[in-house]
Order: structure tokens, then sequence, then C-alpha cells
């Protein structure tokens, strides 16, 4: 039975990993919802709400850091509070790059997501610890980590010359479209690593996940930094 | 630290730790080499992409975007083209165009005329030779040409007034742009 559950959890682990539509890779968002976007006027808040929350629930470069950043975290008071301390980041940047229109580079922000992805796969090795006898604040990386995932956002969204007219609205809705969408995604992500974690495969595959979790970084940041070489 | 976590999250042996990092690197170089990078920029180091197909997907996303100074596309966009010519100098703009291609131009000065030869010259020629096709003093001229012979084709313009005179030229062809010749 505990083999059973064991399996399944690590299925359904398996396909939230791999079943992300690849067709919106990194800074990709779909053709039609691009259509959307440049004929939109004015204030459509319903429609900026999916577009966000698709954004999230599809980007699989924030929820790999999600992934790492829970972990190890197994009680939902500190789920919780990581995962706020994510949101309040990346809100921040959300807004602030799109409101003051400040101009990053797609390619570098996706490059320091994926580098996000490495450090906390790495972190949950104990690393910091191993190498340098201490660990940095777990909950200031999230925050920071939080600001740069917040102007990928941003970026995102600047990738269309919006429209000025409601663009406030459109960008709030976009963001709580964004913390609807990660909440999803986390409620099938925490409950199959909470019931992964009963079992014993998962200390036994901690290792190992966590070192694949380093591997996928380090493909994201490969693939962005080409991006911004060619470009 | 929360003492709870430390207890469930191990920290691995520093042998444990390079070994993990290797084989991520590894594995991440691997697939980024084989795989994304066919599929993603169609660079493909290990023909390996061309051989699994994946370079098909990164195909059409290289075509809409045509450097615009090397274009030879037969139904490419037009192009607009700001040179200045100084007081008193003359300055030549050229195209290089194979045989019995086709240019459609228009240019006009910022309203001082130019004395102007529009001409040819043959690839390889020593000897000096060009063709005009047409040589006069104006502010400004639409039409088009298609080329006798392959070779370097454009315009001479000479300011003869006291201020430097800027020209639009806009055209749109079969050519590659080979730019200003002082």
């Amino acid at each position: 039975m505990s083999q059973n559950s064991s399996r399944s959890a690590s299925m359904m682990f398996g396909i939230i990993l791999m079943g992300v539509s690849f067709d919106l890779l990194a800074h990709g968002v779909a053709e039609n919802t691009r259509v959307f976007l440049e004929q939109n006027t004015g204030t459509q808040f319903i429609p900026f709400i999916y577009i966000g929350a698709k954004h999230m629930f599809t980007g699989y470069d924030h929820l790999l850091f999600l992934v790492g950043v829970i972990f190890f975290l197994y009680r939902s008071r500190d789920v919780l509070l990581y995962i706020s301390m994510f949101t309040i980041g990346h809100s921040i940047t959300l807004l602030w790059g799109v409101l003051g229109d400040i101009q990053v580079n797609p390619y570098l922000i996706d490059a320091i997501i994926g580098f996000s992805v490495i450090y906390k796969g790495f972190d949950n090795l104990g690393g910091f610890k191993r190498l340098f006898n201490s660990q940095p604040s777990t909950k200031a990386a999230v925050l920071i980590f939080g600001l740069f995932h917040g102007f990928g956002l941003a970026t995102k969204l600047q990738e269309f010359e919006l429209d000025s007219d409601g663009l406030v609205a459109n960008m709030i809705a976009f963001n709580i479209g964004v913390e609807l969408g990660q909440f999803m995604a986390l409620a099938f992500i925490v409950i199959a690593i909470n019931f992964w974690r009963k079992s014993p495969s998962f200390q036994r595959f901690s290792i190992a996940t966590n070192t694949l979790l380093m591997s996928a970084g380090l493909m994201l940041v490969c693939l962005q930094l080409t991006g911004y070489y060619l470009s | 630290m929360n003492e709870k976590n430390t207890l469930i999250q191990p920290i691995v042996s520093t042998k444990t730790l390079i070994k993990s990092t290797l084989v991520a690197s590894i594995i991440a170089l691997i697939v980024f080499v084989v795989f994304i990078l066919p599929a993603e920029y169609n660079i493909d180091p290990t023909h390996i992409g061309h051989k699994l197909g994946l370079t098909v997907l990164a195909h059409h996303e290289d075509e809409p975007k045509p450097r615009a100074d090397t274009v030879t596309s037969p139904d490419q966009r037009q192009q607009v083209i700001e040179v200045m010519v100084p007081p008193g100098k003359g300055i030549e703009y050229k195209f290089q165009m194979a045989q019995y291609e086709k240019m459609t131009y228009e240019w006009m000065t910022d309203g001082e005329p130019l004395y102007f030869d529009l001409h040819g010259e043959p690839q390889g020629d020593t000897t000096g030779y060009f063709e005009s096709y047409a040589i006069a003093t104006l502010s400004s001229m639409k039409g088009s040409f298609t080329s006798p012979f392959s070779g370097s084709h454009g315009w001479y313009w000479k300011n003869l007034s006291e201020q430097p005179v800027s020209i639009q030229l806009i055209v749109k062809g079969q050519y590659q742009v080979i730019g200003l010749k002082q």
C-alpha cells in the first residue's frame, strides 16, 4: 500500500514537472494570447486574470523554484510564510516594473530566474552549510529571488505595448491571476510532496531530486543566456 | 533557523555535494547541447538535433528576422536610407545587384537640387567603365530599373551649394546594400 501510494505520488510529481506545456518555453506567451494582448484596449479585468494565472500555472521556471522552496517545508505554516514572502517579492517588482516602465532584458532576468532554481537545489542539498559552514537566510533568499521573478513577470507584460488606457487595472488583474495560478499549481505540488514525504523514497530521492533541480536550473540559464547573446 | 527544518533537511557530504553538482552540470549540458540548442536556436554542434528533426522547430522562428542590410529575398520590404552630402562634395551610394535584378526607388533632398548620376559598374571591371541610366540636377526622383549586368549600381550625388544637403532614399527590390562611398 505504502509503496503504491509513494509511486502514485512520485508519478504525480513527475506529471507536474513534465506536463507543463513546452510551447510556452520560458518567455513565450501563446499566440492567441499575444493577439488578444496587442488588440486589447481599455480594462479587461477577467481576461488579464486568466493570462496571469495561465502564465504562472504553466511557467515551469517559477514552479521549479517553488518546488525547491517548499521541498523541505513540511508544516503548512512554513509553506504559507515562504510563499507569502515570494508573493510579496514578485508583486513589488511586477507592479514597479510595469508602472515605472523599467526596461530589463527578458533573457537576463530569465537567466537569473534559472539561477534561482540552481541556488535552491544547492541550498536544499545543504551545500552552503557544507561549503561555508553557514546557510544564508532562506527567507531572505525567497524574498530576493521573488523580486527577480517579479521583474520576469513584468517583462512578459511589457513585451506587448499595452494600451495605457486601463493599464493599472489590467496589471492588477494580471497580478491577481498570477497569485491564483500559483495557488492552483502549489496545491498540486504541496499535496504531491507531502504525500511523497511520508514514504521512505522521499529521503532516498531527495538528493537526486535536488540534483535534477540544479540541472534544470542550469538548462534554463544556458537557454536564456544563449538567447541573450543571439538577440 | 528553524530546528525542525534542519532536522529533516540533510546536509550531504562534500563528496556527494561535488558529485551532485557534477551530475547536474553534465546532464544540463548534454540536454542543452543535444536538444535545447537545436530546437530553440537551430544551433546543432552534435548534428543529433538535425537527425532527430528538432531543428525544424527553430526554423520558422529564424525567418521573420532578416538583417536589414544584407537581404536579397525577392519580395523584401522597402528600405529607407538617409545620407548627407557635405557642401561642395560628392558621394556615391551603391547596391550590389545580379543581372536582370530589379529595383524600385524614390529619393528626395531637403529641397536643394543636386547633380546626380544613376549608373552601374560591371562586376570585376578594372577599366573604370560605367553605364549611366540617368543624369540630371533635381531635388527628387522616382523610378525603377533592371540591372543590365551584375555589379554595383547606385547614385552619385554632387552638392554644389554651400550647405550640407540630406537625401532620403527609399528602395525596394532585389539587391544587397554596399553603402556609402566617399
